[in-house]
């Protein structure tokens, strides 16, 4: 559902979200990635699919086909250029994607005072930054116990890019007015696997500082 | 963004910085975590089981100086009293007491999190028959 408006070039009605449908001419790019790729508002998104689009949208956008254009060509070409390579690295991972559409549904994203850790999660992460502590103190015999935990936390953050999967498959197949609540589960999912994954990089720089 | 005084007091000369053992009937044990922020609170008291004191308090804490400034003070505060009165401490406390800025109250939320988490470990402890005793 791309948002439509008049040409800026030929005048046509609603013609025209990137290019005129009449006279082809480039227009005012739309800020809202999903309408940029001309896809539904959908949290599952076919990679090779969306991969076909920017590159067919790069080649047609890029800057150099429009050297020889107006002033106002070139400025949209170069915007939605911009726009294009920003969406396209949103779009197409899966985390970024989600946090794309939780901010425009009006969630906050990475809030400090959510309280979604598991409490048995807790344990672990007190583990590890004891073990952390006994590693920057230069106790080495803490290592293996410090790549333990790291695959068990790699284990947690699979786990729960599978649940995001099936959340994203819910709420893609959910009518509009009950999606809020499976946005709701998502950002939960978020911001614990937010909060792994920074553990998961505070061990791996350990490591390699380590191994350096 | 500088730290009070008072908060680098704490972090420099933290008190009561250790542990109790988990497994003894008069040690409550809470354990906190703020996800975003990576902080994470044990906060361990010891009971006199006759008349309800805390004898003890000792904390660990990972993350940032007001996080460790909050749950050092907390261990001061609430050594030497009684269980319910430790139960009433509120983070404001905390907050005044070092003067922690808007964006650190989080911190003192999480040692006031961390205390009753400990009572309520030690009562659950307390109220179950020895043996059946578990920390959350």
């Amino acid at each position: 559902m791309a948002h439509l408006h008049d040409c800026w070039h030929c005048g046509a009605k609603d013609a025209a979200s990137l290019f005129c449908r009449y006279c082809n001419t480039i227009q005012a790019p739309t800020p809202d990635y999903f309408e940029f790729f001309d896809m539904p508002r959908r949290l599952a998104v076919n990679a090779e699919d969306l991969k076909g689009r920017f590159y067919t949208l790069s080649r047609l956008l890029h800057p150099d086909r429009y050297t020889r254009r107006s002033e106002q060509e070139r400025r949209f070409s170069l915007e939605a250029s911009s726009i294009l390579n920003d969406a396209y690295r949103v779009l197409k991972d899966p985390i970024q994607r989600a946090e794309y559409v939780l901010r425009q549904e009006g969630f906050t994203v990475g809030d400090q005072r959510n309280k979604d850790v598991p409490p048995e999660l807790l344990e672990e992460v007190f583990e590890l930054n004891m073990a952390l502590d006994e590693l920057r103190g230069g106790d080495l015999e803490v290592l293996p116990q410090l790549e333990v935990m790291r695959r068990d936390f790699l284990e947690m953050l699979a786990a729960i890019d599978r649940e995001l999967e099936a959340m994203f498959a819910r709420h893609d197949a959910a009518p509009p007015e009950s999606r809020k609540q499976v946005l709701g589960e998502i950002r939960s999912a978020l911001n614990r696997r937010r909060y792994i994954s920074n553990l998961v990089q505070e061990v791996d720089k350990q490591l390699t500082a380590r191994n350096a | 963004m500088a730290y009070s005084d008072k908060v680098l007091d704490h972090y420099n000369n933290p008190r009561n910085v250790g542990s109790l053992d988990k497994k003894d009937p008069n040690v409550g044990t809470g354990l906190v975590g703020a996800p975003e922020c990576g902080d994470v609170m044990k906060l361990q008291i010891k009971v006199n089981p006759e008349t309800g004191i805390i004898e003890d308090a000792k904390f660990k804490t990972f993350g940032c100086g007001s996080a460790i400034a909050s749950s050092s003070l907390a261990t001061e505060l609430i050594k030497g009293k009684t269980v319910d009165e430790a139960m009433q401490l509120r983070n404001t406390v905390i907050v005044n007491e070092l003067s922690l800025p808007p964006v650190k109250i989080h911190c003192s939320v999480l040692a006031e999190d961390a205390i009753k988490a400990a009572i309520e470990d030690y009562k659950k402890k307390a109220g179950v028959p020895a043996g059946a005793a578990q920390t959350a």
